[in-house]
């Protein structure tokens, strides 16, 4: 019985072990997923070794205090107890400090007080892409306000160069969650956030609606479609001169990947 | 027919039901009142002084008969919340709809979202310490006793307002293959806008159930308040002079922190509830764009909601903290410090709920500082694991049932707690909220900790409840399965959040395929211990082994006989001298 059980913890403690290796394996697709993906990794290194640790010693303790027979009474241990709390304040202390400072940058935190279509003058780099992304009961619109361009079929991309996304839903709250780009933003009516990275990796990246939206919600997908700068142009081409309707579906072939 | 009735108007008729009900058992005469709060109690092992039958159970305001009907109903709830994890890890076998369809899953995670945290956690526990806290503290009943039955006695009503749709959805669909058309059936639907009810999307489902689920969810909420008033009054008046705050037992001491938490945080919850409800069907503007705007409901509800999280888990911690010196034969190391903890977390738990809203779009700013505290609130919990495993270092554990489950609880705590960490961690959370990481962390707490904790107490109390003993082998293989069950559910939910996918999605993608699978064999591990329990309990309550001797666990050994066992010895004692020729003696 009690092995039964010592194996079951042990498995238990192996598993968080190869949480570490999921997103370790990943590369970095744009500048939010790398800082994020750091920031994760590191915060596994400490995690899984204390997650180990503490495990272990429970299971050290069932193994060695079990039927003793020479059991002491509890003796109080004032600077023990305080130890472990410092020391967990420590380690807190860590995991606030590496997060403060990928939240403090702007590729993390983008803040929402440049409404669309306003940005602050001289904020939004000359050469940066603009997208409005609209969600609605269940399907996601990419407008780009610059290019004259609106497709609600893969949103296309071109990577190295900086992407403002103004995201707004509306009717209920929506989620725009690209979890391989490390992005997500709720999309709430009324409001309008700024998301604001940079792509480094070309590729499709699944976009999924991650906020509860009623009975399309699982079926609301899409997707990002990363491409360099000379496809992004020809694909802008292509919807400029389709965009009277016809065409747009043009794209929907590679959606289904 | 109903069917054109808002959902308002039945769900006011059951109210004035229920009030009218109350007004004639006022009005009854007192001899159809137990004897509870009158005279010393007498149940549990006699019937003496009360109405027999079903008459006693829906009259008594007895603390114990009352912690049993708790408990009871409880049990009920947990079994039909576990029945809607069962059907949703049963759809999620497949990446498509083959089981059931979308909005079916969507209202089944609902139900079983509010079933769960409304009426078989905060229930179970209420019911424990209905039955133990006046006998750990020595007191004859609760402050309030009548207050104690109305408390319960509102839990059924409200447990089927809210899930009144489903009830009417199945019959309706079994109905509906015969050839017949009731509009009623159909009106209502069963609520599929999630537990957390997040506008506009609630007001803006027409389904008029969810008025009445909104008016169970709020009448629940008052029940809970009256118990937990009971609690807070009773810990504090009802303690003989020498029992003092430092003797207090640590489990009463959880008990009052999760009490005082829950009279802060329910009645926000259902005034925010009416402020839906009056949104929903009188054209106010509280949560709407133009008004106060959605943002408005999610700071309300996790106002009350992240409290909640710690009105879950507190006694659950209290229980453990309870029970283990009890098998390690040796007291609580740090006791001072885990009461201490346990009050800093109910006062942090107040300054955190922001942190389930890092995704909306607030300033950075704001979620710095819901971070720190956040981080902040860790540092009381990781200690209780660590007095903890204090506690059992030098001791001499006896691996009972109880203890397993206590010890299990302990395992799925590391892992539970410290994948909370990553989610305080804004960055972290923007990736992992909203996917099936939070949904395995927080099942690791709300399967892994709180129903093993309930488990280690049914085991435990078990002889004082029944006057009997349960199947020992099977209680230590079923709490090993739970253990087991509890790991293989809710970890692979972990990598699954992190390959992105998320949460609510009653289809997917089919790339997460096999790790839903795994998760679902976990869920029917977890069902298979459930049902051995449910075995044990009422085989046992009915043939177990009578108890003769009340120190079942030996604890005057060490020194742990503690009141609530006193007073059982001394119920058998005179249960011998009632009944001299012992018919049920082996
Ligand atoms: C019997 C074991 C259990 C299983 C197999 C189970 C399974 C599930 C599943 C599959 C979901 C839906 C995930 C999603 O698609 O978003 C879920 C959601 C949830 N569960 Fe459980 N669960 C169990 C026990 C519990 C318990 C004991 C509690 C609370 C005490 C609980 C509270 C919740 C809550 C609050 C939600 C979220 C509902 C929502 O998204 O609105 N579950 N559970
Ligand atoms: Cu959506
Ligand atoms: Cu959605």
């Amino acid at each position: 019985m009690g092995r039964a059980r010592r194996g079951a913890i042990v498995a238990a403690v192996l598993i968080p072990a190869v949480l570490a290796t999921v997103p370790a394996t990943a590369l970095a697709s744009s500048a939010t997923d790398q800082l994020i993906s750091r920031l994760n990794r590191q915060l596994l290194y400490i995690a899984v070794p204390i997650a180990v640790l503490v495990e272990a010693i429970l299971i050290y303790t069932i193994w060695r205090f079990r039927d003793n027979d020479d059991p002491k009474p509890t003796r109080e241990n004032r600077q023990l107890e305080i130890t472990w709390t410092v020391a967990t304040a420590l380690v807190l202390l860590f995991v606030g400090t590496a997060s403060f400072h990928v939240l403090a940058d702007p590729a993390v935190s983008t803040i929402s007080d440049s409404p669309h279509g306003e940005p602050e003058p001289g904020e939004v780099p000359e050469d940066a892409v603009e997208v409005n992304v609209t969600a609605e009961q269940w399907a996601f619109t990419a407008d780009y306000p610059n290019e004259g361009v609106t497709t609600n079929e893969t949103m296309v991309l071109p990577a190295n160069r900086t992407v403002y996304m103004y995201v707004t839903s509306e009717d209920v709250i929506h989620s725009v969650h690209v979890p391989d780009l490390g992005l997500k933003q709720d999309a709430v009516p009324g409001e309008t956030n700024l998301v604001r990275t940079e792509l480094s990796e070309t590729g499709e990246y699944r976009l999924y609606c991650a906020e509860l939206c009623g009975a399309g919600h699982p079926e609301m997908l899409s997707s990002i479609r990363v491409v360099d700068e000379s496809e992004y142009d020809a694909w802008l081409d292509d919807q400029r001169s389709g965009s009277d309707g016809s065409t747009s579906n043009e794209s929907t072939a590679s959606n289904e990947s | 027919m109903i069917g054109p009735v808002p959902g308002v108007a039945v769900a006011l008729g059951a109210l004035l039901v229920l009030a009218a009900y109350y007004r004639f058992r006022a009005d009854s005469p007192p001899t159809s009142y137990a004897d509870g709060g009158i005279v010393t109690p007498k149940i549990g092992l006699t019937t003496t002084e009360k109405p027999s039958g079903l008459l006693r159970w829906l009259t008594t305001v007895d603390h114990k008969d009352i912690g049993l009907l708790y408990i009871l109903f409880g049990t009920a709830a947990a079994l039909w919340g576990a029945t809607d994890g069962m059907m949703m890890r049963t759809e999620l076998l497949v990446a498509d709809t083959t089981v059931w369809n979308v909005e079916t899953y969507n209202a089944v995670f609902t139900t079983h979202g509010l079933t769960m945290l409304f009426f078989f956690v905060t229930p179970v526990f209420t019911g424990i310490a209905n039955y133990m806290l006046p006998l750990l503290l020595d007191a004859d009943d609760l402050s309030f006793p009548r207050i104690n039955a109305i408390a319960f006695w509102l839990l059924p009503p409200s447990l089927l307002m809210v899930r009144g749709g489903l009830i009417t959805d199945v019959v309706g669909t079994v109905v509906g293959l015969l050839p017949l058309e009731i509009a009623a059936l159909t009106a209502l639907e069963p609520v599929a806008m999630g537990w957390t009810m997040y506008t506009p999307l609630s007001v803006e489902m027409t389904n008029p159930q969810i008025d009445v689920t909104l008016l169970g969810l709020h009448l629940s909420g008052i029940a809970t308040t009256m118990a937990a008033i009971n609690f807070i009054v009773t810990i504090f008046t009802e303690r003989p002079d020498d029992l003092g705050w430092d003797e207090l037992d640590i489990f009463s001491w959880n008990m009052l922190v999760t009490s005082g938490i829950i009279l802060l945080a329910f009645p926000l919850l259902g005034s925010t509830i009416i402020l839906l409800l009056l949104d929903r069907n009188f054209g106010t503007a509280f949560f709407a764009i133009e008004g106060g705007g959605p943002m408005l409901w999610q700071h309300l509800f996790w106002f009350f909601g992240h409290p909640e999280v710690y009105i879950l888990v507190l006694p659950a911690f209290g229980l453990i903290s309870f029970m283990l010196p009890k098998f390690c034969g040796r007291r609580l190391f740090g006791f001072r410090f885990i009461v201490y903890s346990t009050i800093a977390i109910g006062v942090m738990s107040f300054g955190v709920w922001a942190h389930h809203m890092f995704a909306t779009g607030m300033d950075p700013r704001l979620r710095a500082s819901f971070m720190a505290v956040s981080l902040a609130i860790a540092i009381p919990s990781a200690i209780k694991e660590f007095n903890w495993i204090a506690t059992m270092w030098n001791g001499r554990l006896r691996l009972t049932a109880p203890l397993i489950c206590v010890i299990g609880a302990m395992s799925t705590f590391v892992v539970g707690g410290i994948t909370g960490v990553f989610l305080a961690a804004v960055p972290v959370d923007l990736v992992l909220h909203d996917t099936h990481y939070v949904v395995g962390h927080f099942h690791l707490i709300v399967v892994g900790i709180i129903p093993l904790a309930m488990f280690a107490a049914s085991y435990y109390w078990f002889p004082i409840l029944t006057g009997r003993m349960y199947n020992r082998r099977l209680a230590r293989v079923q709490a090993t399965l739970l253990v087991v069950g509890a790991f293989v559910t809710f970890v692979p939910l972990l990598v699954l959040g992190y390959l992105g996918m998320p949460r609510r999605y009653g289809v997917y993608p089919a790339e997460f395929v096999p790790l839903n699978q795994v998760a679902s064999i976990g869920a029917f591990i977890l069902g298979v211990s459930l049902v051995l329990w449910l075995v044990n309990m009422i085989q046992s309550a009915r043939v177990g082994t009578i108890v003769d001797d009340a120190d079942v666990w030996n604890l005057k050994e060490t020194d742990q006989f503690t009141r609530e066992w006193q007073w059982f010895e001394k119920r058998l004692a005179e249960r011998r001298s009632e009944r001299p020729d012992p018919d049920e003696e082996p």
